[in-house]
């Protein structure tokens, strides 16, 4: 990444965190604001909710207070009112009149007891004298005929309530009085209304219309309330405005309400006045206990606000800060993966750009060869060389487009396995015969080592396994300098997946160039390839690895892979295989005693275990020295060996040395077979000359041992074909069909070698005839050539397999055709045949295919 | 001359092929054979005639004949003509024909020189 886009990026992400905390200040201030808002309206809210509240406790109260007190006066006015019906002033003499009231009187409880006339004046009849504070009221009411209450005062100066109704009685004076008049003590209205503010929330005072309290309260001085008010506050304009409108108010008998801030608080006060006297109700309530509760409340609510309001700014901040994280963390990962994706296309044009030098540089070869071979037309030698090098670089040219084809298939998920039985033997013997040429060519030694394999058939993709080991081993050879040591070394082990799997380990192993560790990191990676100057002048398009590596994955295999510089590479392939069926024959050959002579324990020991398996009871032994010694013990004693296997190369005297020395010392008698991973043609003739009747081709798996050995085991006289048929074919009947007369004419010699009878199909369409109107079980097999004119082999098999008679699905057919390409031998088998052979003809191979779907 | 060295004028193996058909006589047969197989004339023709199936059939043959016979050389270019011919490329089919012919007729050149040194009841 460039500094310029790395600089731009940290702007990018001030800005974001600029951005993110100006909006969350923003919302933290909004927030705080709303939530204030919210408080202060609320606290406005219940403040007046509290004044409606005090008011309407308040107004309770007042009634109660005041009817308490009406009830109070009146049941005492009533009691008054009874005396003066009780007796009439007629019937009694004026004496016995006087003493019937006093003595009811006390039994009221009234203290004194007097008439009141027209002029105020009053006449005790019982108690003492008394006189009427601000009689002027009281006696306009008594005139009027009301009842009425009122403060009067003995002469010690105690005050007393005195209660008016109307009454008419001779007086001392011979006036007529207009009222009776009762007094009684003062505590009566104190006792009744409980006015003392002792823990109530509310008190009240009962005054007269000029501030004077009617029942003085034990806890103040001042005999006025107004007087009381002013001691108590600081004097100023609202209070005198609110105490004139009081006394106003009280004037005009009217109620006065209202609520005054005072230095102590706040408080609610309502003035009315009593009935039935001059008097009027003060109730006070002070709302310091509600306000404290109220503030309370509030202060709570404040703190709660501010919670909640902290507490939802915190789960913002929260909020914000998972999704910054959650962002950068995308950002990061999307940096990374826009990384990968910039290597990848880096080493995607690195690799075309090596692609174009590859592909160039036999293009090149191959115009510049063809220019000079047209230059020199006339000189056959010049011509036929450059031919040479066009066919070669043609070739070289075709493997990279394969390669790269198969690449791109697999880039785009188009490769899949097609899983059916194989043979390891086949498979092996197959790879070893490919690969012996270019062996030789470079002067490797190769070495093929199989041990403990139980399972030979299994199934496998053996086209991709096929290629897997095909380029395992072309880069072992290719990176490994002239006279290098090459082995491919087999073994079986119990799988993981279950009983009916195999575990089979391949280890490909080299003393070549080997690889840097850190080439072999990104060994398995598309498109790479060790990248100094000793490895430019080795083709390849370096996608082998690539390709090997999807296979085995794919397989769901594991391929590990060490190198050292200069040491070599090894590389281990592990694949679960299914096993397939137990083998169609039963391998057992006679329990013969056989001697098997390699200078390799491990191989001596592997053979000896397989042959055990198939009957045969074998010694081994490392050195042909011990073996001829071996041989002639055995000779001695009458139980000569009756086969003899024998390593080619081996330390001291080789194979053909000791197969020559045991001919001269036993006689032509027992076979000496030959073991070797080698193309045996080229020492062949020496081989038989020095004795040995055959030869058995390394790997040596148990089935390669049976069908080696079972030719020799049997008694076979003479001159017999080598690798013969193993089944009697004869009377079996194949439908062969091959455009080609000459290509028709070399299979039907070749299998009628092996007995078998064979019909020519000049083309697919004659074959489907032929097979139409042939009855079922006519033909055994049938063998299809692909490319023939009229109707090709898929169409031909597709046809046949379609018909409607019960042996067109069972018949096998076998197609033979030029082409190995893999996607030709899948296609056979989508088509509906049942093996595929590749042109030439090889007798075994063919036999071999045939003995296997024949049987049936 | 004897089959061997017939192959090796025509530039084949001789090895391969008489291990794969076992006996010199069914080689020496299919040798004759060969001389009057017609699908070099058909590749030819088709190539002509610009009709690129027929002409990779007939190619594709040619390339299971050599490799029955194990003609080596012959096969190699019989292949590469097969390949462009599968492509569809019968520009570069024509312009390649000239190398088949040669191998071609180095073949049958070697095939005749053969067949004149056999007694005349072979042939």
């Amino acid at each position: 990444m460039s500094s310029a886009s790395n600089s731009r990026h940290a702007n990018q992400s001030k800005r974001n965190i600029r951005f993110l905390i100006v909006s969350f200040g923003g919302l933290a201030l909004f927030s705080v604001m709303v939530f204030s808002i919210l408080g202060i309206y609320m606290n406005r809210r219940s403040q007046d909710t509290i004044s409606e509240v005090g008011e309407l406790y308040m107004e309770g109260v007042r009634e109660q207070i005041s009817l308490h007190f009406e009830t109070a006066i009146n049941l005492q006015l009533e009691q008054l009112k009874e005396l003066v019906e009780m007796y009439d002033a007629e019937d009694l003499s004026p004496e016995s009149l006087r003493a019937e009231l006093a003595y009811r009187a006390e039994v009221r409880n009234f203290s004194h007891l007097a008439f009141y006339d027209q002029a105020g004046a009053m006449e005790f009849i019982y108690g003492g004298t008394l006189e009427v504070i601000d009689s002027k009221p009281f006696l306009e009411s008594m005139k009027a005929g009301d009842e009425k209450a009122a403060v009067g005062r003995d002469p010690q100066g105690n005050e007393v309530l005195l209660l008016g109704v109307q009454g008419s009685y001779f007086m001392d004076s011979g006036e007529k009085s207009i009222a009776l008049v009762a007094a009684m003590p003062l505590e009566y209205i104190k006792e009744s209304l409980s006015l003392e503010r002792e823990g109530g929330l509310l008190y009240a005072y009962i005054i007269r219309k000029d501030g004077s309290f009617i029942i003085q309260p034990s806890d103040v001085s001042e005999h006025s309330y107004f007087d009381l008010v002013r001691r108590q506050y600081e004097v100023d304009e609202a209070l005198e405005r609110y105490l004139s409108l009081l006394a106003s108010s009280m004037e005009r008998g009217r109620d006065y309400a209202t609520v005054i801030n005072l230095a102590d608080g706040r408080r609610q006060i309502y003035c009315m006045p009593l009935n039935k006297t001059e008097w009027h109700l003060v109730t006070i309530l002070p709302y310091g206990a509600l306000d404290s509760a109220v503030d309370n409340l509030s202060s709570q609510r404040t703190i709660m606000t501010l919670l909640a309001c902290g507490s939802v700014l915190l789960l913002i901040i929260l909020i914000f800060m998972r999704y910054y994280t959650r962002t950068r963390q995308q950002m990061q990962e999307l940096e990374e993966a826009r990384f990968t994706a910039v290597q990848a296309t880096k080493a995607k044009s690195e690799f075309l750009s090596n692609m174009s030098h590859d592909i160039r540089t036999p293009m090149n070869a191959i115009v510049g060869m063809t220019a000079i071979a047209t230059a020199h037309m006339d000189d056959r030698e010049q011509v036929k060389n450059c031919l040479k090098k066009i066919a070669l670089s043609s070739k070289h040219l075709l493997g990279l487009i394969n390669d790269v084809l198969d690449m791109s298939k697999i880039e785009s998920g188009k490769m899949t396995l097609t899983v059916d039985k194989m043979s390891l033997r086949e498979m092996l013997d197959g790879l070893v015969s490919i690969v012996q040429p270019q062996m030789r060519s470079k002067r490797h030694s190769f070495n093929v080592q199989i041990d403990r394999i139980t399972a030979e058939d299994v199934y496998c993709d053996s086209v991709r396994l096929n290629q897997v080991l095909l380029n395992l081993l072309s880069n072992a050879i290719k990176y490994t300098p002239d006279g290098g040591e090459i082995s491919l070394y087999l073994y079986e082990e119990v799988s993981a997946k279950g009983d009916n799997f195999v575990r089979i380990h391949v280890l490909v192993k080299d003393n070549g160039i080997g690889m840097s560790s850190e080439f072999v990191k990104k060994l398995f990676e598309s498109y790479s390839r060790e990248d100094s100057t000793r490895i430019h002048k080795i083709e390849g398009a370096g996608l082998g690895m690539a390709i090997t590596k999807y296979i085995v994955d794919a397989m769901e295999g594991q391929i590990l892979v060490e190198s050292q510089l200069d040491v070599g590479t090894e590389f281990h392939l592990i694949l679960d295989m299914e096993k397939a069926e137990a083998m169609d024959l039963e391998m057992v050959l006679p329990p013969w005693r056989m001697l098997v002579v390699d200078d390799d324990e491990l191989l001596c020991q592997t053979a000896v275990e397989a042959l055990k398996d198939i009957g045969i009871q074998a010694d081994f032994t490392l050195s042909g020295e011990r073996a001829i010694q071996l041989a002639l013990e055995c000779h001695r004693k009458r139980e000569d060996y009756q086969i003899v296997l024998l390593d080619w190369k081996l330390p001291g005297m080789d194979g053909l040395q000791v197969a020559r020395e045991l001919r001269r010392q036993l006689g032509q008698d027992i076979p000496i077979l030959l073991i070797s991973a080698y193309d045996w043609s080229e020492f062949e003739a020496e081989a038989r000359e020095a004795g040995v009747t055959g030869f058995i081709a390394k790997p040596l798996f148990k089935s390669t041992l049976f069908y080696g050995l079972r030719k020799y085991m049997v008694v076979e006289e003479g001159d017999q074909i080598p690798d013969g048929p193993s089944m009697d074919f004869s009377n079996r009947r194949i439908l062969l069909a091959e455009d080609n007369d000459l290509n028709w004419e070399i299979a039907n010699e070749l299998l009628s070698e092996l007995g078998l009878e064979l019909e020519w199909a000049e083309n697919g369409q004659i074959c489907l005839d032929k097979f139409r109107q042939a009855s079922a079980g006519y033909y055994d097999a049938i063998l299809m050539d692909i490319r023939m004119p009229v109707m090709n082999g898929y169409e031909a098999t597709k046809a046949i397999r379609a018909l409607p008679r019960e042996d067109a699905a069972a018949i096998p057919i076998i197609a033979m055709t030029a082409d190995a390409f893999s996607e030709d031998v899948q296609r056979c088998l989508q088509c509906g045949m049942n093996a595929h052979v590749a042109k030439p003809i090889h007798l075994e191979e063919l036999s071999r295919l045939l003995e296997r779907f024949l049987k049936k | 001359m004897t089959i061997q060295e017939c192959y090796e004028a025509l530039g084949g193996d001789y090895e391969e092929v008489i291990g794969r058909l076992m006996r010199e006589k069914m080689v020496q047969k299919f040798l004759l054979k060969f001389l009057n197989d017609k699908s070099y004339d058909l590749l030819v023709e088709s190539i002509e005639a610009d009709n690129a199936e027929e002409a990779f059939r007939a190619a594709h043959t040619i390339k299971g004949v050599c490799q029955n016979l194990s003609f080596t050389k012959l096969y190699q270019s019989s292949e590469l003509i097969t390949e462009m011919l599968r492509a569809g490329d019968t520009a570069g089919a024509y312009a390649f024909l000239d190398n088949v012919t040669e191998d071609y007729e180095q073949t049958v050149k070697a095939i005749r020189a053969l067949q004149a040194s056999l007694p005349e009841e072979a042939q």
